[in-house]
């Protein structure tokens, strides 16, 4: 453009104060061609001003393909695994899970299974039947179970550990919070600091003397060591409830004193509803965590124990019986994400709103 | 206590009838008993405010400090699973005291000497690297992830900050994969990066048959402790032996390998980050935007000189909150490699925390050794902390 301006001496009409004849006459019709093309797709140039609606749409249009093309990448693998879990690769053929992008080549609706000569149809949720059953029956055998350990044993004990210290934890960290935001008392500031700066301190690097504490204790076999620590709180819960109840008018509680009421009485009867969007939120994600938990299963729990959770057992199966047969792998892989995918489907308002809110990770 | 209560209910209940029934008798009142009142309430205040925070407190001493002390001192210990309960072996330090090189710090000479099974080749070929060495370049190599994570997410926020209709949707599609068990993605994604994979036909590998005949590319090695590198892949000769692989040097073997996990951390991290970033740029001035925009600017200015700046505590946050976890990376490379329910540490993937678990719950389960690993994470997070704090406070002046 620069060039163009040294060579013609007029002054470049603008779009706007001139009429677009002058435009057209003063630029090659080349030049005005790509600007009519550029203010099409929303792009003002020197020939053409671009409507402001129209940038936006296009604007629009290149966002929606861009978020599309994004969520097809974070959905695609959950697809997968569903697809895989109808792929018959019973009892030895692990090509359709393999080979699979979009569905099976041979799912298990249309697989027919030989039982004695007679061709039985293998029924659509065989591989899930077959995790449910017969792959934990076996596996006490050959994965080194204990006695008579069944999914539903799992699922019982996942819903324990991610249930019973996480209800109760919440509990003890609101009432944490409430003593930190309303509630003066000598030493709180003090206490506050020493409990953040536990935080500090990484898991891994103190898991080793927190297993030998264990140990000495009991807590590891009947599965106590993901219930018991659970439910003294956790300091980041009580941390972001805290946040919320700062949010709240003391004016609440003053009221709520004048009237006779006791500290027990107002945690219970007035900051606990208050408080309950911060303390829902701040549960779910905590039971999400203790659902996903496998890492606090596999390094304190004996393999061979019955307390051990449905991620730990999973890998235990997996690794001793799913070589030659994955599609129940997949199915207990999608068990393992079902529940939590349905219960953020139903909470998904609060609990993104609550991470917006308190700028918290997972 | 009781009369305490008592007292103080009866006086809050007189206190509004006080004052409804005139000036005079607030007035005669008052000088006696405000004072009264004042401390009952401090009394209360203290010995509640202590009650409600007593199972957080006793639950933050009882499980992380005094385990991060008790760890301390079994670092200096050579206490390991044979002996006896672990309240014996601290009164009895003088006889579990560890002797070695470095007399009590043992383990953490230890930790910078000790090579372990140096008899395969695979481990004194290429460029040597004590094992520590291995597993915290593994550690950091995962690490790259996070700055693309960053990028990703930051892109990704702006889209939906947009106001086009149905953001929310994309936020929440977005935030699934953070929800699932980790070891459910590991599991699929082991299948899906197969040599015979759906990610090798999508990405046209699915004929690949250099450097071996292996039909597809190997991104996940079936055996322990193979896999391409780039030193495989440009024209080393190579057969289909195992120890052809591990003459490369350290830092190369695995390195596909590596990558998967990569992109399985970021794939599983992003929806997390955006939904921060998306919060961090609701936050961002709406009317310095205006006035960019009036004076001139057009949207890459608009971003990098308005939405930036703003963005930058969020940005800072997450890079903290980034390293601290993947330096603590453990799961996703033990479950995506591991072949039997007792292998322990691959030196070509493990991160740093697989070294704990391996000389501390494994084997002779050692462990002080293991505490003595542990402390020293411990230190390596603190001290990338505060080089962090430390970059943040000299950005600002």
């Amino acid at each position: 453009m620069a060039e163009n301006e040294n060579m013609v001496t007029k002054e470049a009409p603008l779009p706007g104060s001139s009429t677009q004849q002058e435009i057209r006459d003063y630029y090659s019709p080349l030049r005005y061609g790509w600007g009519a093309f550029c203010a099409f797709f929303g792009f003002s140039t020197k020939t053409h001003r671009a409507s402001k609606k129209r940038a936006k749409l296009v604007m629009d249009i290149a966002t929606y393909l861009v978020l599309l093309f994004g969520a097809f990448l974070m959905v695609y693998p959950f697809w997968w695994m569903i697809a895989g879990s109808f792929a018959a690769t019973y009892p030895q053929n692990n090509t359709p899970i393999f080979t699979l992008i979009w569905w099976p080549s041979q799912s298990t609706w249309t697989m027919t299974l030989d039982k004695g000569g007679v061709k039985e149809p293998m029924g659509g949720f065989f591989n899930y039947i077959y995790f449910f059953g017969d792959a934990f029956a076996s596996g006490a055998s050959m994965a080194g179970f204990a006695e008579g350990f069944t999914y539903w044993r799992a699922l019982l004990n996942n819903l324990i550990y991610s249930i019973v210290p996480v209800v109760v934890g919440v509990i003890t960290s609101a009432s944490a919070a409430f003593a930190f935001s309303k509630i003066q008392w000598i030493g709180r500031d003090v206490v506050f600091m020493l409990l953040l700066a536990a935080i500090m301190v990484p898991g891994p690097s103190i898991m080793i003397t927190q297993f030998v504490m264990y140990s000495d204790m009991d807590w590891q076999v009947n599965g106590l060591v993901l219930i018991i620590p659970g439910m003294f709180g956790s300091i980041m819960t009580a941390f972001f409830i805290r946040q919320f109840l700062f949010g709240l008018p003391t004016s609440i509680i003053e009221a709520a004193k004048i009237d006779g009421a006791g500290y027990f009485r107002i945690f219970v009867q007035f900051i606990l509803p208050l408080a309950m969007p911060a303390i829902m939120a701040q549960g779910l994600l905590s039971f999400m965590g203790c659902w996903n938990n496998y890492m606090g299963s596999f390094i304190m729990i004996p393999q061979n124990s019955p307390a051990i959770n449905l991620p730990h057992a999973m890998y235990v199966l997996n690794n001793a019986m799913f070589q030659g047969n994955q599609g129940p792998n997949i199915a207990g892989a999608v068990m393992c994400v079902l529940p939590v995918m349905i219960l953020f489907a139903c909470f998904q308002k609060l609990i993104i709103g609550s991470l917006m809110l308190t700028g918290s990770k997972e | 206590m009781e009369e305490n209560i008592n007292m103080s209910v009866d006086e809050a209940a007189v206190e509004p009838v006080v004052s409804a029934e005139g000036e005079s008798v607030a007035v005669a009142a008052a000088p006696e008993k405000p004072k009264r009142r004042i401390n009952q309430q401090k009394l209360q205040d203290n010995i509640w405010g202590w009650i409600f925070c007593l199972p957080l407190i006793i639950g933050t001493v009882w499980f992380v400090y005094y385990a991060f002390i008790l760890s301390l001192i079994l670092s200096f210990t050579k206490y390991t699973g044979n002996d006896g309960s672990l309240m014996d072996a601290i009164a009895n330090f003088d006889v579990y005291v560890n002797t070695g090189e470095w007399g009590a710090a043992h383990w953490y000479y230890d930790l910078f000497n000790y090579t372990s099974g140096t008899s395969q080749s695979w481990q004194t070929q290429g460029v040597v690297m004590n094992e520590m060495g291995r597993y915290l370049f593994n550690t950091v190599f995962y690490m790259i992830g996070i700055p693309i994570g960053m990028i990703l997410s930051v892109f990704f926020a702006v889209c939906m900050s947009r106001d086009i209709k149905g953001g929310n949707v994309f936020r929440v599609l977005y935030y699934l994969p953070c929800v699932a068990s980790a070891i459910a993605i590991v599991y699929t994604f082991k299948i899906m990066f197969r040599t015979d994979g759906v990610m090798n036909s999508l990405l046209g590998l699915k004929d690949f048959t250099y450097p071996d005949n292996n039909k597809g590319f190997v991104w996940i090695p079936e055996g322990v402790n193979i896999g391409y590198s780039w030193c495989t892949l440009l024209g080393k000769e190579v057969t289909v032996s195992t120890s052809d692989f591990m003459k490369d040097p350290f830092w190369c073997q695995g390195l596909f390998s590596k990558l998967v996990i990569v992109i399985m951390s970021v794939w599983k991290g992003l929806g997390g980050t955006i939904i921060l970033y998306v919060a961090g740029l609701s936050g961002v001035n709406a009317a310095t935007k205006e006035a960019a925009q009036i004076d001139g600017a057009n949207g890459w200015q608009i971003f990098w000189k308005v939405t930036m700046p703003d963005l930058y505590p969020t940005i800072f946050y997450n890079i903290v909150t980034s390293v601290i976890g993947g330096l603590q990376i453990y799961a996703e490379p033990e479950l995506l490699f591991s072949t039997s329910a007792s292998s322990a540490g691959f030196p070509n993937v493990s991160g740093f925390v697989a070294l704990i678990y391996k000389y501390g719950l494994t084997n002779n389960k050692e462990y002080g050794k293991g505490a003595a690993y542990g402390f020293f994470l411990a230190i390596i997070i603190f001290v990338l902390t505060l080089f962090q704090f430390w970059l943040d406070s000299r950005n600002k002046d």
